[in-house]
């Protein structure tokens, strides 16, 4: 212990003693270990507790997949859910719940919550309970029991101060008057990103429908029953469901995953491991840098190291010095990491508006703790161990003798050191080409989606939504006596040129869009889940010309068409090509949802052009519109075209919404550009990490390639004294010098570039806008990484200009 | 052990170095017996093998053929490691650069052998003290080599071989880095710890100072060409 508290007071001051050299390996390596860390809080926060449950590892949630769709997890039907609930037994308590967005009115503003319908054992299935008030009970999921409140911590401070009397006093929801009976804690906010919660109530109707997916299911195991056991029960159940239901279940496949993985999601699971791997690959990137450093630093100590050994140091103990330095070293370099991490963290969490946190479980619970500081110093000892050992272990092998003599030099170990210092120089290479191109082809996807609807020129469109109340909108026609007010008032406004009305704009709700299914007259669908599926999108005559929708084929919407003309539609080009292939559809009848269904027969008029509308999907949807007179509906968006900034007009559209319906609340108002943004904020996120990833491996690999051509003249003074003894210029030396660094340089670009290609076929299947023949990612990239590595070369070339070749060969 | 005893004894002892298919013979049939309390200086022209010997002798490196007993014991084929211990505990070294490790205060490179021994922090403590008395240099514990003279260098380095109570201290050109005054300072402590009982084996090129040694040998292209036994040299 003893003798290890002295190889630490060394350490110490051979550190302290080449503070340049140990400077550059802490920067290195805490610009390495701090990405890690930093992205290690995040994947803690997302993937480890993404929901703040207790025991949330006995939890699952009950899903359906279509593989062959991609759909990796989809909500199920009352009929099912119910069916599983009354017969798996692997299971103490099964619950659900469902989205359902509320108009909350009658104590302040009115003002559009996240709700979420669950079932009364909700929180005490989950294992939580109301900071104030009391959980549903039992018979509270019974119709007319079911006008009940649970607000979120966050509603509760935002909207009613924090009122500590809150219980018991009574809000309109959607015009029904609900009572408020509980208050979760801080940080609860399971489903992501809900506001309130209600009962979830069924009609007889709805607990024998099989078709509607909109419950989202999850169970707490039995103590002693495994996720696969219970995996193994639910198939064998979802098995008798599709048998006896084969149009209904065919291509839907359950998938039992733990709570904390289905919370997380996906994408972000997805994303945030792409994120380790370039983190990881940065901090190997450093090692190697480090371990350059050490080879030079330790180069230099051979003599010391040598006496230690005539001294009677063994192998193990001379490197176990050496490895004591180096792991000091880390720990420097961690600790400049942690500061680093915390600075990334802070930078990214400012940077992120709350209405996108809100979607992102585990967002608002990252922050460095406890986990990541321990994982950055076990980090710091594994770097210190992969940096330190290659460099000790050949120094160790050093000839003793030889090295004593006044002018020994081990030559045998020398040409080995070079050997792997190259190796080192050329993985830091390879490794930084293909970040750089992973973080090129990312930018790029990112750039696409941010531009894919330019033509609608969305800068200087206000898009907002409303939810007209079943209650008061009850009829059809007052829903189109409001509308059509509503759109006059609005078009009215001074500098507004025109005022739309469409379903969902492109982009909306994070890019997550819903299919409805179509029918096509005179085609008979034999399996319900074969028939077409559509987004649909209800709008007014004017919304092609707004969002500069070209017509393909027939005509738009005219202002001929309305409430007593025969129904019509127009629909997307990839509708026509998708369901129509080789026919002209124009003139055909198509229909929303079944064909036997209460929807009427619309006659498809028009094709135009498709919006794209989803970031995770790289194709385009079909996208079936209909005319808002002709189906008026209760859900709308308004988009409005402004001659200067959509926000200023924000107040005018309020007072002109508030003329027509006081009590509606709008949501969502914001620029159309603004929209498309956040909606694809967390792709910009992990652009924007895997660009600032690439930036440094960029640095850290011209550090390397500097490091050792710069290492590599020193060493070879002699020999450049030589050669220029000989007639060589300075020039030529020079030239000889630059081309051992780029030699490396090509080879590792050599070895980086099919490594990258294999990345950028993985990144192209997950991202809009990404394809894996970019010629800037796998052509300018390399040159960008070639020049730096041409100046990193060229700094320590330009010494040999400075070499007096007299001193040069007196130089050993 | 007898005052008498041999210490190291060599029987055919070559040593040949390899360099890009070269071969180098730089020891060739070499017998050697010293005894315990014997000074013997190895004496010979540049390139004789004087270092080689001495670094063979020292376990730094070993014999291409040949055996060789040191204490009794057979070290010719011994493992590296247990080449490192054996010089650590039985072995003092002197070098002609005095190899001193310029981060390391003067207390902390003697107190080197004993680190890697394994001996207790008081032990040290005391040896390392006793040491340094005996060089004269008790007064310098917390100065860096780079503080000193080479003359109170070499003597720091004497204290180091000195530390660990070795069989036998190898002393390779001691003075070859030093002034004549400072020279003749470091052959006075050699011959004072002779004196005291101290095996010593130093290679020098310098007759004046093997002539401090009560046995010489010569070497010339690596065979001992000559053998002579000296009576000490008074101060």
């Amino acid at each position: 212990m003893n003798t290890i508290a002295n190889d630490i007071r060394f350490g110490i001051r051979m550190l302290w003693k080449h503070r340049l050299a140990s400077l550059v390996c802490i920067l290195a390596l805490g610009l390495g270990m701090g990405a890690t860390a930093a992205i290690f809080s995040m994947a803690e926060a997302f993937l480890l507790h993404p929901i703040p449950i207790p025991d949330v590892s006995r939890i699952v949630a009950l899903v359906d997949t279509r593989p062959q769709e991609n759909i990796l997890s989809n909500a199920v039907a009352p009929a099912t859910y119910l069916e599983w609930q009354q017969q798996a037994k692997s299971f103490e308590q099964m619950g659900a719940y469902g989205w359902h967005e509320v108009n909350l009115t009658g104590d302040s503003a009115p003002q559009r919550i996240a709700g979420f319908d669950v079932t009364a054992n909700f929180f005490a299935l989950l294992g939580v309970q109301p900071a104030l008030g009391r959980g549903f009970l039992p018979e509270e999921g019974e119709p007319g029991k079911n006008q009940l409140l649970i607000l979120s911590n966050g509603l509760w401070q935002g909207r009613f101060a924090s009122d500590p009397a809150i219980l018991g006093k009574t809000v309109k929801v959607d015009g029904k008057t609900f009572s408020i009976v509980g208050v979760m804690g801080k940080g609860f906010t399971f489903p992501q990103p809900v506001e309130a919660w209600m009962p979830m109530t069924l009609t007889d109707n709805e607990k024998f429908d099989r078709q509607s997916r909109y419950i989202w299911a999850f169970g707490r195991l039995r103590p002693g029953v495994s996720n696969a056991q219970a995996a193994a029960e639910m198939a064998t159940l979802a098995q008798r469901q599709a048998h006896a239901f084969p149009d209904i279940y065919k291509g839907w496949r359950l998938r039992v995953m733990p709570l904390r993985e289905f919370a997380a999601g996906d994408l972000t699971r997805q994303y945030t491991i792409l994120l380790l791997g370039a983190v990881a690959f940065v901090l190997l990137i450093a090692c190697a840098d480090v371990a350059n450093v050490q080879f030079a630093r330790i180069t230099g100590r051979q003599k010391e190291l040598a006496v230690r050994a005539a001294l009677g140091a063994g192998r193990v103990r001379i490197v176990r010095q050496l490895l004591i330095e180096s792991i000091l070293l880390s720990f420097g370099g961690a600790a400049f990491g942690l500061v680093f991490a915390r600075w990334q963290l802070a930078v990214m969490m400012q940077h992120m508006p709350p209405e996108v946190a809100k979607y992102v479980a585990g967002w608002y619970t990252i922050h460095l703790d406890a986990g990541a500081f321990a994982f950055t110093l076990c980090l710091a000892v594994f770097s210190g161990i992969i940096s330190g050992i290659a460099p000790a272990l050949l120094t160790s092998r050093t000839n003793v003798g030889e090295t004593l003599k006044e002018s020994g030099r081990g030559s045998s170990t020398g040409r080995a050191r070079h050997r792997l210092r190259s190796a080192l120089v050329v993985a830091e290479v390879a490794l930084s080409l293909v970040l750089l191109v992973g973080a090129g082809l990312l930018i790029k996807g990112f750039h696409a989606l941010l531009t894919v609807n330019n033509a609608s020129h969305p800068e200087s469109l206000l898009s907002l939504s409303m939810q007209l109340p079943e209650l008061k909108y009850q009829q059809p026609a007052t829903l189109l006596s409001f509308q059509q007010r509503l759109l006059q008032r609005l078009s009215a406004i001074p500098h507004v040129q025109s005022a739309a009305l469409v379903t969902s704009v492109p982009y909306s709700d994070g890019g997550g869009i819903g299919l409805r299914t179509i029918s096509i007259a005179g085609r008979a669908t034999a399996v319900h889940q074969d028939q077409p599926v559509a987004i649909l999108e209800t709008i007014s005559s004017n919304y092609f010309a707004m969002m500069n929708i070209a017509l393909r084929d027939g005509r738009l919407f005219s202002d001929s068409d309305g409430e007593s003309t025969p129904p019509v539609a127009v629909i997307s080009a990839t509708l026509a090509a998708r369901y129509f292939p080789g026919l002209n559809p124009l003139g055909r009848k198509v229909k929303v949802g079944a064909a036997d269904g209460p929807a009427s027969w619309l006659t498809v008029v028009g094709i135009v052009d498709d919006l794209h509308y989803d970031w995770i999907d790289k194709n385009y949807l079909p996208t079936l519109y209909r005319l808002y007179q002709q189906s008026p509906q209760n859900w709308t968006s308004v988009l409005l075209r402004t001659d200067g900034s959509p926000l200023s007009f924000l107040p005018a559209v309020r007072a002109e919404i508030a003329a027509v319906d006081p009590d509606l609340p709008i949501f969502d108002a914001k620029p159309f550009d603004q929209v498309i943004t956040q909606s694809i904020l967390g792709i910009a996120y992990v652009a924007a990490m895997m660009g600032g990833i690439g930036i440094i491996a960029l640095i850290l690999a011209s550090v390397g390639v500097y490091g050792v051509m710069s290492y590599s003249v020193s060493e070879r003074t002699h020999e450049i004294g030589i050669r220029m003894a000989m007639g060589a210029s300075g020039s030529q030396i020079q030239r000889l010098v630059v081309g051992n660094g780029m030699l490396l340089t090509v080879i590792g670009i050599a070895i980086g570039l099919p490594i990258a290609l294999a990345m950028a076929f993985g990144l192209s299947s997950l991202l809009f806008g990404v394809t894996a023949n970019d010629p800037v990612s796998f052509v300018g990239l390399p040159l960008l990484l070639a020049a730096v590595a041409f100046l990193a070369s060229y700094i320590p070339a330009r010494r040999v200009l400075r070499v007096d070749p007299l001193h040069a060969l007196r130089y050993e | 052990m007898d005052a008498n005893a041999t210490l190291i004894k060599m029987e055919g002892v070559k040593k040949v170095f390899y360099t890009d298919e070269v071969e180098t013979h730089a020891l060739e049939e070499i017998h050697l017996e010293i005894k315990k309390g014997q000074y013997i200086s190895i004496a010979g022209p540049s390139g004789c093998g004087k270092s080689t010997l001495l670094s063979i002798l020292g376990l730094l490196d070993s014999p291409s053929g040949g055996a060789y007993w040191l204490n009794g014991q057979p070290v010719a084929e011994l493992t590296t490691s247990e080449r490192t211990r054996i010089r650590n505990r039985e072995i003092g070294f002197i070098f002609q650069a005095f190899n001193l490790i310029g981060d390391l205060t003067v207390y902390e490179n003697v107190e080197l052998p004993l680190t890697y021994r394994g001996t207790s922090a008081a032990e040290r403590k005391q040896k390392v003290q006793s040491a340094l008395e005996r060089v004269g240099m008790a007064h310098r514990l917390r100065h860096y080599p780079s503080q000193l003279s080479g003359g109170q260098q070499q003597r720091v380095a004497v204290a180091r071989a000195l530390v660990g109570d070795p069989l036998i201290l190898m002393a390779d050109e001691p003075t070859g880095n030093l002034d004549s005054k400072n020279g003749e300072a470091v052959m006075e402590l050699l011959r004072d710890l002779h004196r005291n009982g101290a095996t010593i084996c130093m290679v020098t090129h310098d007759q004046r100072y093997a002539n401090f040694a009560d046995r010489s040998i010569h070497l010339f292209d690596g065979r001992i060409v000559e053998e002579s036994q000296e009576a000490a040299v008074s101060a």
